[in-house]
């Protein structure tokens, strides 16, 4: 582990049922340090699955997870910690509705005891420059556009100095105009060596930013590989139908 | 702000609670007794037109008391529950123009007699009917318990006459007169007197009454032998020295109006407000005291199950349910008897009528409480929670940071209806001898006979605060909506 890069989420054989629905089968997938990765597929496929599973809002029925060197279906593993470290970001943006935008991004530093309130309030107004929304600090949620609660919600994510961040299909519930915004934070992050798991159907913004793009369907990972692979040569012919189908639209 | 006014209610309710429960302090060198009473049953037990609980009963017991050398609290309800207080250790005696009868004889002890009596029958004023025979197929209006019931029960095959039962004497006699029913029982002192008070009935056999028998002072079998001696030590001295006859004569042979007010005052409705302001007003002081006291009580009792009906253990959340099924189930009155009568019965331990009252409303509202808190939590979207622990923070940190003040903030109408809903369920502790607003009305109708009129101004009332509070909090509803 000294001169290569670390690998940040190491999954090894996962699979997970809901009844008589096999949703992941035998799933392994590593995620060094720094890397995006991008997850694509139909939906249904069992990415949101998986993603949740990293930070163990779903169980996996058998297999192996370990996020920063802790393996987190051990019961012995104190999940809130490991979670401290994995931030994640929803697609219905799940900010809490009885707080104000800087209460959102302050309640968990300082309920953890990572901060003081004032060190959070400080952290918090620099984290609303970072998304672009400065002047938001005391507005209540139920004021802010989708766009904007997503970027508040990316930004209490950060708050608590996460090494990874997840994201479920950040921009699905978001109109068209403002899908741009959202997307120029992720890529900020990216620039900045963030460790990010991202499921998505933006395809041009996964070219762009993706380090490695994964294909799930049927619960299993079909191909996986650089953008260049898997958009311009894809060898699946699941991924081939896919993408002609998400190109055209 | 908000956590302070809620520590305030808390401690103050928590006072309240503690000064409901403390009872009257004995005498340090006399005995003293706890002595219930029937609240409604003039001319031996009733309220005066200031709203004293005078009669022959009252007054031979105190001057009894005095001659014997012991001291008491009369505490008056319902006649029932006066007779199942002392049966259940509740209260050392009872004095409630009781018959002495062999049944009761099996549960109590009783006194030298102390009044002869006998059961008169009684129709209303222009009856056409005249005779027992005439009551085939008609119905009967009784009061539960009393001897003229237990008399009219035991002849009501022979006779063929159909009986309803009410729990105070006014109602028992409105049915009669109102035509509901044709005729009722009960002892013959009890009806001369009512009638000479004004009520349109009519006695058919003041000359010749049923079943003569002897009224008695009574204590639970086995117990109080001290107190039952010491009355009948007490009445053997008032009726020599001639205290006796002079309170006899005093109730039997007075005007009406030395005890029931002026027929002016009661012919109004402002009369009726005026003479008994302040009966109306402790009444309503009762009222609210308990709706206060109960809804505070109840919501905390409400929260702690709600909160318990979402928690992660399942033997805790059937634990919620289960408690909530129960309470939720209970008629409220059942519960209130069960609590004051039915479990002193067993373990021997005395609770107050306030306390059994509040205990009633906290079970009952709480189960309600209990189950709009945890809907309430559950409504809270589940997204939330997963945020809230995706952020790393522990159930009970989402929980308390997030779930429950969204829930709480879902749950605010349901709270306010809840409220309204005490006040309203307040009405059913008077059957335990509490002396709310409802019990207030009932007393003073006893003794004045203005049905209409006194239960007009009693749902005015009710009415009135109800409103008042509803407007409050729709302001209340309108701030935390923000
Ligand atoms: N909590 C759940 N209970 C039952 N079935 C579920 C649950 N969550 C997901 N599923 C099922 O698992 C499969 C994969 O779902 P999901 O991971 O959400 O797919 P994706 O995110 O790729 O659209 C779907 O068939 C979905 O219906
Ligand atoms: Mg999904």
């Amino acid at each position: 582990m000294s001169e290569e890069k670390q690998v940040k989420v190491h999954v090894d054989k996962v699979n997970k049922s809901y009844g008589d629905n096999h949703v992941l089968r035998d799933i392994s997938l590593d995620v060094m340090d720094n890397e995006v990765v991008v997850m694509i597929g139909p939906s249904g496929s069992g990415k949101s699955t998986f993603l949740r599973m990293l930070n163990q809002l779903e169980k996996p029925d058998s297999g192996l997870i370990e996020v920063d060197g802790y393996d987190i279906s051990d019961p012995k593993t104190n999940i809130n910690k490991v979670r401290e470290n994995i931030g994640m970001v929803f697609q219905n943006f799940n900010l809490f509705n009885n707080y104000s935008v800087i209460d959102n991004i302050t309640l968990a530093p300082v309920q953890l005891g990572k901060m003081t309130k004032a060190e959070a309030e400080k952290k918090a107004k620099e984290l609303l420059e970072t998304v672009g929304l400065p002047d938001k600090a005391s507005a209540p949620v139920s004021s802010l556009s989708g766009g904007q609660k997503q970027r508040i919600a990316i930004a209490r994510a950060l708050a608590m100095d996460p090494d990874i961040m997840l994201f479920d299909e950040p921009t699905s519930a978001l109109d068209p105009e403002v899908v741009g915004d959202v997307l120029d934070v992720m890529k900020h992050l990216a620039k900045m060596g963030m460790t990010m798991i991202i499921v998505t159907h933006e395809m041009g913004f996964a070219k762009q930013v993706a380090d490695r793009v994964v294909f799930f369907e049927s619960g299993k990972i079909q191909e996986s590989g650089t953008p260049e692979q898997i958009f311009t040569a894809p060898k699946n012919e699941r991924l081939q139908t896919f993408l002609s189908k998400v190109m055209q639209a | 702000m908000k956590k302070k006014l809620l520590a305030f209610i808390v401690a103050l309710s928590a006072v309240f609670a503690v000064m409901g429960a403390t009872g009257h302090k004995a005498n340090a060198d006399e005995p003293h007794y706890t002595i219930t009473s029937d609240a409604t049953y003039a001319p031996f037990d009733f309220q005066d037109k200031n709203n004293q609980y005078v009669g022959i009963d009252q007054d031979l017991l105190k001057a009894i008391a005095k001659a014997a050398g012991f001291t008491v609290t009369v505490k008056p309800m319902a006649f029932n529950a006066a007779m199942q207080s002392v049966a259940s250790s509740q209260a050392d005696g009872v004095i409630a123009g009781t018959t002495i009868t062999n049944e009761r004889k099996a549960v109590y002890d009783f006194s030298d007699p102390y009044y002869k009596t006998g059961i008169a029958w009684a129709t209303a004023k222009n009856s056409k009917i005249k005779s027992l025979s005439d009551l085939k197929g008609k119905t009967v209006a009784l009061k539960t318990g009393t001897a003229g019931a237990e008399y009219a029960e035991s002849i009501k095959d022979q006779y063929g006459f159909k009986i309803t039962y009410f729990s105070d004497s006014d109602t028992v006699y409105r049915d009669v007169i109102n035509g509901n029913s044709v005729a009722t029982f009960a002892d013959l002192p009890v009806l001369q007197y009512t009638i000479k008070n004004g009520t349109a009935l009519k006695v058919q056999n003041s000359k010749e009454p049923f079943a003569a028998g002897d009224l008695g002072f009574a204590v639970k079998k086995g117990d109080n032998a001290q107190l039952l001696a010491d009355f009948n030590k007490g009445l053997a001295i008032i009726k020599k020295n001639g205290t006796y006859d002079k309170i006899v004569n005093k109730y039997l042979s007075a005007k009406a109006s030395t005890f029931t007010g002026s027929a002016k005052d009661n012919s109004t409705v402002w009369g009726i407000l005026k003479t008994n302001r302040s009966a109306f007003l402790s009444g309503l002081k009762q009222t609210l005291y308990l709706t206060v006291v109960g809804i505070i009580l109840a919501s905390l009792w409400g929260l702690f199950l709600g909160i318990l009906g979402v928690s992660k253990n399942t033997l805790l959340r059937s634990l919620s349910t289960t408690i909530v099924y129960i309470f939720r189930g209970m008629p409220m009155l059942v519960l209130a008897f069960f609590l004051y009568i039915g479990i002193p019965a067993v373990t021997g331990t005395k609770i107050s009528a306030w306390t059994a009252g509040i205990m009633t409303l906290v079970l009952n509202e709480g189960a309600y409480i209990g189950a709009f808190v945890r809907g309430g939590f559950n409504s809270v979207d589940n997204g939330q929670m997963e945020a809230a622990r995706s952020l790393g923070l522990s159930h009970s940190q989402a929980m308390r940071r997030v779930i429950i003040p969204q829930g709480l903030r879902l749950m605010v109408p349901s709270f306010i209806n809840q409220f309204i809903i005490t006040l309203k369920d307040t009405s059913l502790l008077s059957a335990i001898g509490i002396l709310e607003l409802t019990q207030t009305g009932t007393l003073i109708v006893t003794r004045n006979s203005q049905g209409f009129r006194v239960w007009a101004i009693v749902a005015m009332i009710y009415l009135i605060v109800i409103t008042l509070l509803t407007l409050f909090s729709n302001w209340v509803e309108k701030r935390t909506k923000a």
